[in-house]
């Protein structure tokens, strides 16, 4: 029975994962990482880590995927466009290190020693409730924790300066006389 | 076992046939209500009292045409309203409606999970697809709008909607929602010490559930009809069922975790505790929530799309953080400590907040043409 789901939904997070590179749409791509997610979460209730899969939905398919999808229908970049690659290195960098990646998860299957048992696991984890979750996070794993964090403070930092906008003064800004004062020549210019 | 799976699946039938017949009611008795607050009679002329509008209601929309978009994309323009009313009715089997054992021997809830307010609030988070996704598939400007729209909202106050709710927390120290009641059944109902969290989490029910001031993602004078206009017939109708189940279970997740849930008065009377029987307390809590929406409908304008932004990252956000610290503080530093304490606190902090924001302190006076000249 555990088995039959376990197959199922690992079939249906695997459908889901082509789906993603396989699509044309990048809507469709993006519903199919949404359902891969899912089935992910449902393999973890299976695997008594309720907590772990309600996260997962909550930030993963609830709120990053959404974010995803409304950045691809807001610019309308649903298809792939023809236009010149402006970054031609990405490409081959990101095919080697595809092929890295690969070759990471292949040498640690080769490397896998059976887990505990999942009666002492799951007794370990108290049905993966939130309690038990959050005090090995916040004891045993204190370090990656708050070095996450710090990795996601940088990356918004990054993301403000990306966006700010010149101080007021400095900026040279058309103001709306200016723009009506164009003639038609010039706003096609 | 067999009879378990059995007993589960009548009451989850159970559920989904009873929150539907309560739309078809909410559309009745929120237009008759729409009627009284405008003065006017509203919808009595079928059946006695206009009781069997909803039937007719029902009759039309499955009989009208279903418009075929020819832009559509037509798998996600089909799926997107099943997503939508399929979510927002799994979210209500996770809230219990009495103590165990009291359903004729059964537990009046569909399931009891240690995770349950995680799970209705995962589950709501999925529900929003429909809207944006009904809103993309349409194939057309304005529904892309209100999609977009929706997408932004939800996911901006749900933010605020799982911090307020993190002080409430930190109180009970579970997350499960059986958990919840109980504790209150025996400390006090939970509005009394985290009502600030209260006001944030009923500011965002009504912005997570798309009603109105904040259902901008179907504004007719800027929209049309946001992502609904492109739908018709009993596609639609499925839009609006997940809406009002969406506000039927934000209505059972706020009595339940600030009003005592299930619970009523502890009144014996013939021996018998009246206030453990099911269903009926909580319902009576749902209605008055309810009825709340409908109020706020008729009474507050829309809000402005930016305004609305800028008030759920702005103010909600950092309110129900400083609440969350509070109760963290308050847990940390007194760890024995009476919650009243903590309510005491509360009281105060929502008394300033309303005085901080009210519009005679933060906006200038009007200017008045001065009588003497």
């Amino acid at each position: 029975m555990n088995m039959v789901v376990f197959v199922l939904l690992a079939l249906l997070a695997i459908v889901g994962a082509f789906g993603v590179i396989l699509w044309k749409n990048a809507i469709y791509s993006a519903l199919s990482l949404v359902g891969t997610l899912l089935s992910l979460a449902c393999i973890f209730v299976t695997l008594e880590a309720q907590f772990l899969a309600s996260v997962q939905v909550i930030v993963y398919a609830g709120a990053i995927m959404v974010l995803f999808l409304f950045v691809i229908m807001l610019l309308n970049a649903q298809y792939p466009s023809d236009e010149v690659d402006p970054l031609e290195w990405v490409a081959p960098a990101a095919i080697a290190g595809g092929i890295v990646l690969a070759g990471a998860i292949a040498y640690t299957a080769f490397l896998f020693k059976a887990p505990k048992p999942l009666e002492e696991a799951a007794k370990a984890l108290q049905g993966g409730t939130p309690g038990p979750v959050g005090e090995t996070l916040f004891t045993k794993f204190l370090l990656p924790f708050e070095a996450v964090s710090l990795l996601l403070i940088v990356a918004v930092v990054g993301a403000v300066a990306l966006v700010k906008r010149e101080p007021e003064g400095k900026q040279v800004r058309e103001t709306l006389e200016e723009r009506a004062t164009h003639t038609p020549e010039e706003v096609v210019a | 076992m067999i009879l378990e799976i059995l007993i589960v699946l009548l009451k989850a039938i159970g559920v989904a046939l009873g929150l539907l017949t309560t739309f078809a009611y909410m559309t009745l008795i929120e237009r008759r209500l729409l009627g009284r607050f405008q003065m006017r009679q509203g919808p009595n002329r079928v059946g006695p009292l206009g009781l069997a509008q909803p039937l007719a209601d029902a009759i039309k929309s499955i009989f009208k045409e279903d418009v075929n978009i020819t832009l559509a994309d037509k798998f996600v323009y089909w799926i997107a309203p099943l997503i939508a009313i399929t979510m927002s009715l799994t979210a209500f089997g996770a809230i219990p409606a009495g103590p165990a054992g009291s359903l004729f021997g059964t537990d009046p809830w569909v399931f009891n999970l240690d995770i349950g307010l995680l799970f209705v609030l995962g589950v709501t988070s999925i529900g929003v697809y429909g809207i944006f996704l009904g809103g993309w598939a349409s194939g057309s400007k304005y529904p892309l709008l209100g999609g977009l729209r929706a997408s932004a909202q939800v996911i901006s106050y749900e933010l605020g909607m799982g911090l307020s709710v993190l002080g409430l927390l930190i109180l009970v120290g579970s997350m499960n929602l059986l958990e919840i009641v109980k504790w209150q059944e025996t400390n006090g109902w939970l509005i009394l010490f985290q009502c600030v969290a209260f006001m944030t989490f009923f500011v965002s029910a009504f912005a997570e559930t798309n009603r109105s001031p904040f259902d901008l993602p179907e504004a007719e004078q800027e929209l049309v009809a946001g992502f609904l206009t492109e739908y018709s017939s009993i596609k639609w109708a499925l839009f609006q069922m997940a809406e009002y189940v969406a506000m039927i279970t934000a209505a059972a997740v706020m009595s339940t975790l600030f009003f005592g849930g299930y619970k009523g008065p502890n009144l014996e009377i013939a021996g018998f505790n009246i206030g453990n029987i099911p269903f009926i307390w909580l319902y009576a809590k749902i209605g008055l929530f309810l009825f709340v929406f409908i109020w706020v409908r008729a009474t507050l304008p829309r809000m402005r799309y930016d305004k609305l932004m800028q008030f759920g990252w702005k103010f909600l956000f950092p309110v129900a953080l400083l609440n969350t610290l509070g109760a963290a503080a308050f847990r940390g530093y007194l760890p024995n400590g009476s919650p009243w304490i903590l309510g005491a606190i509360s009281l105060v902090a929502l008394l300033l907040i309303f005085v901080i924001t009210s519009r005679s302190t933060t906006r200038p006076a009007p200017a008045r043409a001065s009588a003497g000249d």
